[in-house]
């Protein structure tokens, strides 16, 4: 079997096993899933040591067929662009079932649904035929609405609701863009590289359309706006280790699509809207500033801001640059990692205090110094703080729209202070200034937490400092991306 | 020892990790020791580089280059794969700031034993301290302005964080946040020009970007000006110059030494020296270096007007260093390189002994109001003694060092622009006025606070010893400096042919300078001096509108915090717009439309579709029931009876074929 | 003696077993009469046998079959009744209308 198809169904094969357990059984549950993602995770550790940097074609490549009176295929693939992701995605998932250890109620269901989950994200990434795709891209939107909807907050229930309807709506007109797509090429094909191949034959007029319609299932996903508005909601109600998936890695896969099949399949279209792509970005960046500013739920807070990061990525890619996709791409993965424990951090605040209320602390970082300088350094590295992961990501973003949008740039620059105002405000309400004694029996974070979260700090300093590790992967791939169409 | 300069920076960064990491926290510790071990060491270094720069032994400018990471980068429209270097380059200004760094900022932490001893948080003090100097020393040695950026800001963050230390306390917490904010929107103009940098010569090494500069025609006007406006402003929130320096006087709510370390001699001067290394973009263009003279000269006068009222003794000190780095910036728009860069060097001597010297007079007497000091020469000679040198150093006393390098600058001035010149000796007599008001209050005159005074005591010699350094070196450092022309030599720029002044500033300038100075601290003095403050209450009662407006800050403070609730305000507005508008009103009301679509289409379901399906159903049950009572009685015989007649009639049927 | 007139005696105990059966108003009776539609049957069989496959002996065997079949159902029949009989105090089939619908 090939090593991609083990990192796919590897948690799969974990959630059937987790299905065979008795649902007392809390322990074994627990180490199996953490056994999964664990051995995904390692599989795609394998495929870092082989990954070839210096070919910007599809690696580790398999492909059969799958329904062959379609012409679907069972086809995967990675190269500088997926492969990234993929691995932030293993990497991600283990750490957020050591995070989950803490779920009491339902724990078999529970991670069940989180495997299945990871498997379905997985195959995104990987999936180079457009029904594979999509087929992945629907599985994820289950796990979630069970996950949001079972274990969630108050309000579990509409967010899950509304989740996966608004998702849902966009995927629909995705499979429009898809069929298509299918039936105007000749022969009939799903099979990516092949669409990529044809799109020379396609009208203007049909590429924007199919543009629009895969854009419209991208952009929810993003979020981009004014698509955005399921983000916060569904962040507030979601259990800790589901928001720290949903915005390190299923945010990841709107921005994906858009690099992947928006551009490399339909460049006219792509080209077309590029202006309201910047002005899009603009707006996700800045307004997703200020609306963080005004939050007083730290949750919800971190949610704008992850409005406000995919924002940096929608720059980037507006700018058609190497550059820019360097920054789009480098900023899903920091972004993942970073957002990743803000809200681990927040999760951890919360199991204590049963509060997220930014306004209810004060002076904390006296009785939690620990927990205050995880939060510190996850705080400054989200804002953009050089030597953190979030500079260069944000920077080539910029840099990369710069020369064709300087205006807009100019004011997303503003995003960035609005973004250290939020984050500062909310360090010193709930560290900084007089101790609230209300929290005087709040105890620091424990060794588990502390398992979840100190590799993805780790991995923040690490990314920020030296960079080119995770830079070396994706040159060649956004390289020849970039000059694809030139 | 060049090619071990790449340790300057490091070794302090390892120590901080160290420190922070591995060390635990109590007040025997050793992790001061080895941060200033640390720190001695690298002052060595950095000696030794000076002393081969000035002695000529070794060729500067160094410069050395690893490759940090290679991206994805598009040159002429085309995606190639571009490496990013990251090095060190030494040059003249470099080589002395290395000196001013490395040696201020150990005597900071040699004092800072005495100072923060029995803090709770000694261990992370000094751990702060050590990344500080690190990324100072960073920002000073890098040879590319984009970790040039990247050490200034950690320089921002370990401000944030010193300025913070006592962050129980709600003063320092809000000070170092505003700090941040404030130094982080002149990081936005930097952040530009940076693009624009790039976008201009591809590449941030400065070396590289230099020989593109020199190039006639190369960098147009605009593009200068854009790039140095950028720069200026990121320079005005690092340096606290106008409009942005609203935040130094409140940086003055962390420790003493802090201050002097970070807030007097190194980090608020690294503005100016960005802008000294970026001098080959300024000057072509001269609205940018008008830019930077006419803020440096504003900055100054304001300042220094500021710091005529204040009771603060921090705050006084805090507004004279804007005030001193608005000289700076002043002499950097007016071509006065060499100058602007001195005048940082020998500052950076008297203002840091300054700060510890009145970081000396609080611990004695633990408060920064001058009003409850006074007459505290006799009970502390040596801080009394070390801050009058410091004090004559500021105000331009020969043979001090602020006379030279003030008197270089205003040469510089007066060459550039007469009206300038005038505007900046004022801001000079100001100087003089209240940095002797500070000391008249402070250490003549009557106790005027029995209680603080009789417990005031000399500092121990931990504190006093970096005191006596400074002050020998606020002596010699003028003179020193200028012998034979050394620092010029050493820290020199040739400017362009349009940019050399055509008139010359004419002779014993400094000594007419010199003798106004004198005047003012007379009048200082005549105030402040005699213990008789008759005069000066008058004259606040009489202008009390000015006073309050100085007081005020020229409603500088007013002015951001309005700006700071107005974008709360807007804040507020875009979540509203975002919850009511887009989410309420387009998404959820699509919500409710598709669910009234859903009843809709049930009822018409229930009506009329349902009704039908159930009807053929009852109507075939009547019949069924019609039927059974027609035919059944429960008789056995009477199916038996059926069954046999039906069976008859279905033979005769058959058999009748 | 042609296979008509054995078809004929077949027919009329038949017919009388058919009328015994809808016109007995005791379940014996009843069970009685049927016993004779049986036994018609039985000897159709012989007779078939006898005049159209001399040679075989299956009509004669189903008939053998039949006859033990009948016993047995006889029995059940009258245990049945017994039952009846005890529980309700009658053997009259119009007292019984439990299928009525």
């Amino acid at each position: 079997m090939n090593i991609l198809s083990l990192i796919t169904f590897i948690p799969v094969a974990g959630a059937l096993v987790i299905l065979c357990l008795p649902k007392e059984a809390e322990k074994p549950i627990q180490i199996t899933a953490l056994i999964a993602s664990g051995l995904s995770f390692v599989f795609s550790l394998f495929v870092l040591y082989a990954f070839d940097r210096t070919t910007p074609l599809m690696q580790f490549t398999e492909r059969f067929s799958w329904i062959p009176s379609m012409d679907i295929q069972y086809a995967l693939g990675v190269d500088g662009l997926s492969f990234p992701l993929v691995l932030l995605t293993t990497f991600v998932t283990v750490l957020a079932i050591i995070g989950s250890f803490g779920i009491k109620e339902r724990i078999k269901e529970y991670f069940f649904w989180f495997l299945i989950l990871e498997a379905g994200m997985i195959g995104v990434f990987e999936a180079q035929d457009l029904v594979l795709f999509y087929v992945f891209w629907e599985i994820t939107l289950v796990p979630m609405y069970f996950l949001i909807g079972i274990w969630g907050g108050p309000k579990k229930e509409f967010a899950a609701i509304k989740f996966f309807l608004y998702t849902l709506s966009g995927s629909v007109f995705m499979l429009l863009a898809i069929l298509a797509v299918y039936f105007n090429t000749n022969p009939h094909t799903f099979y990516l590289p092949d669409l990529m191949a044809a799109n020379a034959n396609w009208s203007p007029r049909f590429q924007i359309l199919v543009f629009l319609g895969f854009y419209f299932g991208f952009a929810i996903k993003i979020p981009a706006f004014p698509f955005h508005t399921w983000l916060p909601l569904a962040h507030v109600e979601a259990p800790t280790a589901v928001s720290v998936i949903l915005a390190a890695v299923l945010l990841k896969m709107g921005v994906y699509g858009l690099m992947r099949i928006s551009y490399g399949m339909l460049p006219l279209g792509f080209h077309w809207f590029l202006k309201p792509l910047i002005v899009i970005a603009t707006i996700n960046i800045v307004y997703g500033a200020l609306c963080a500013m005004a939050q007083t739920d730290m949750k919800k807070m971190v949610a704008y801001s992850s409005v406000n990061h995919m924002g940096y990525c929608l720059l980037g890619i507006a700018g058609v640059t190497a550059t820019g996709f360097q920054g789009a791409v480098m900023q899903m993965i920091t972004h993942g990692i970073i957002t990743g424990s803000l809200f681990l951090l927040v999760g951890v605040i919360y199991d204590r205090a049963h509060t997220r209320d930014i306004s209810a602390f004060g002076g904390l970082a006296v009785r939690v110094p620990v927990y205050a300088a995880l939060m510190f350094l996850a705080c400054f590295a989200s804002l953009g703080l050089p030597g953190l992961a979030g500079f260069i990501s944000e920077f080539f973003c910029f840099l990369g729209s710069f020369q064709a949008w300087k205006i807009y740039a100019a004011i997303s620059v503003l995003g960035v202070l609005a973004t250290a105002a939020f984050f500062l405000r909310m360090m010193e309400k709930v560290f900084l200034g007089p101790f609230n004694n209300k929290w005087a029996g709040l105890s620091d974070i424990n060794a588990r937490e502390l398992c979840s979260i100190l590799p993805l700090t780790v991995m923040t300093v690490a990314l920020g400092i030296y960079p080119k590790w995770a830079l070396d992967i994706m040159n060649t791939t956004l390289v020849h991306m970039a000059n694809m169409f030139k | 020892m060049l090619e071990h300069a790449y340790l300057i920076p490091l070794l302090p960064l390892t120590t901080s990790l160290i420190i922070l990491l591995f060390f635990k926290e109590d007040s025997h510790s050793p992790a001061p020791y080895l941060g200033l071990a640390a720190m001695f060491w690298c002052f060595v270094q950095s000696v030794v580089i000076f002393y081969g720069a000035a002695s000529g032994a070794s060729a500067l400018p160094y410069e050395a280059n690893w490759t940090w990471f290679s991206f994805a980068a598009d040159v002429a429209g085309k995606g190639f794969t571009v490496p990013m270097p990251i090095g060190i380059l030494i040059d003249g200004p470099a080589s002395v700031m290395l000196v001013v760094v490395t040696l201020v900022s150990f005597l900071v932490q040699l004092y800072s034993l005495g100072y923060m001893h029995g803090d709770p948080r000694f261990k992370r003090y000094y751990a702060f301290l050590s990344f500080f100097t690190a990324s100072m020393l960073g920002l000073v040695v890098s040879s590319n302005l984009l970790v040039t950026f990247a050490c200034w800001e950690l320089v921002g963050v370990s401000s944030y964080l010193l300025i913070g230390f006592w962050f129980e306390k709600p003063g320092p917490a809000y000070a170092s946040k505003k700090a941040f904010m404030t130094t982080k929107l002149g990081d936005c103009g930097l952040y530009l020009a940076l693009l624009l940098i790039w976008a201009k010569f591809g590449t941030f090494n400065i070396t590289a970007m230099t020989v593109s500069a020199a190039m006639p025609g190369y960098l147009s006007t605009a593009a200068a000006t854009a790039i140095g406006l950028g720069i200026l402003f990121g320079a005005a929130g690092k340096s606290a110059q106008w409009p942005l320096f609203i935040w130094l006087p409140d940086a003055m709510e962390g420790p003493t030494p802090v201050s002097a370390l970070i807030h007097a001699a190194t980090m608020v001067a690294a503005g100016i020296y960005l802008v000294g290394k970026t001098y080959f973009i300024f000057v072509h263009s001269d609205i940018a270096m008008g830019a930077v003279a006419w803020t440096g000269l504003v900055t100054a006068l304001l300042t220094a007007t500021m710091a005529l009222v204040a009771y603060d003794i921090k705050r006084v000190l805090a507004f004279s260093t804007v005030s001193q780095l608005g000289f700076m910036m002043c002499a950097l728009g007016c071509g006065g390189y060499t100058a602007g860069l001195f005048h940082l060097t020998t500052h950076a001597f008297f203002k840091a002994l300054l700060f510890l010297g009145a970081g000396s007079v609080i611990h004695a007497v633990h408060t920064n109001d001058m009003r409850q000091m006074g007459g505290l020469a006799k009970k502390m000679p040596f801080t009394f003694a070390t801050m009058f040198i410091g004090t004559l150093a500021i105000s331009g006393i020969p043979p001090f060092a602020g006379y030279y390098s003030k008197d270089m600058i205003l040469e510089k001035v007066y060459a550039y622009n007469h009206v300038m010149f005038y505007l900046l000796t004022f801001a000079a007599l100001l100087t003089a006025f209240y940095m002797f008001r500070m000391v008249f209050l402070t250490f003549v005159g009557d106790d005027r606070d029995h209680e603080k005074h009789h417990h005031a005591h000399e500092s121990p010699w931990v504190m006093l010893g970096p005191l006596v350094l400074l002050a020998f070196l606020s002596f010699v450092s003028g003179f020193g400096l200028e012998h034979g022309g050394l620092f010029e030599r050493l820290v020199n720029f040739k400017l362009p042919e349009g940019l050399v002044p055509e008139t010359e500033a004419p002779a014993h300038l400094g000594l007419y300078v010199t003798g106004l100075v004198v005047a003012s601290i007379m009048l200082s003095w005549r105030l402040y001096g005699r213990n008789d403050f008759r005069l000066a209450e008058s004259l606040k009662s009489r202008f009390s509108i000015l006073f309050s407006v100085l007081e005020n800050r020229y409603g500088m403070d007013a002015l951001f915090l309005g700006l700071v609730a107005f974008c709360d305000r807007v804040a507020k507005f875009a979540f509203w717009f975002d919850s009511s508008v887009i989410d309420q009103f387009f998404v959820d009301s699509w919500g409710l439309v598709t669910t009234l679509l859903a009843e809709l289409s049930a009822l018409v379901d229930n009506i009329f579709v349902d009704r039908t399906v159930d009807g053929f159903g009852g109507l075939s049950m009547d019949a069924g029931v019609l039927l059974r009572s027609l035919v059944t009685h429960g008789q056995a015989q009477e199916y038996l009876m059926y069954i046999a007649v039906a069976v008859s009639l279905f033979t005769i049927l058959i058999l009748s074929r | 003696m042609t296979l008509t007139h054995y078809l004929t005696l077949g027919a009329i105990v038949f017919l009388i077993g058919i009328f015994g059966a809808l016109t007995r108003r005791n379940i014996i009776g009843i069970l009685m009469s049927i016993e004779l539609i049986f036994n018609a049957a039985n000897i159709n069989l012989a007779a078939f046998n006898r005049f159209l496959h001399p040679q075989g002996v299956a009509g004669q065997a189903v008939a053998l079959f039949f006859i033990t079949i009948a016993a047995a159902e006889v029995v059940v029949g009258l245990a049945l009744v017994l039952a009846i009989y005890r529980n309700t105090d009658t053997v009259y089939v119009e007292d019984f209308s439990l299928l009525k619908g």
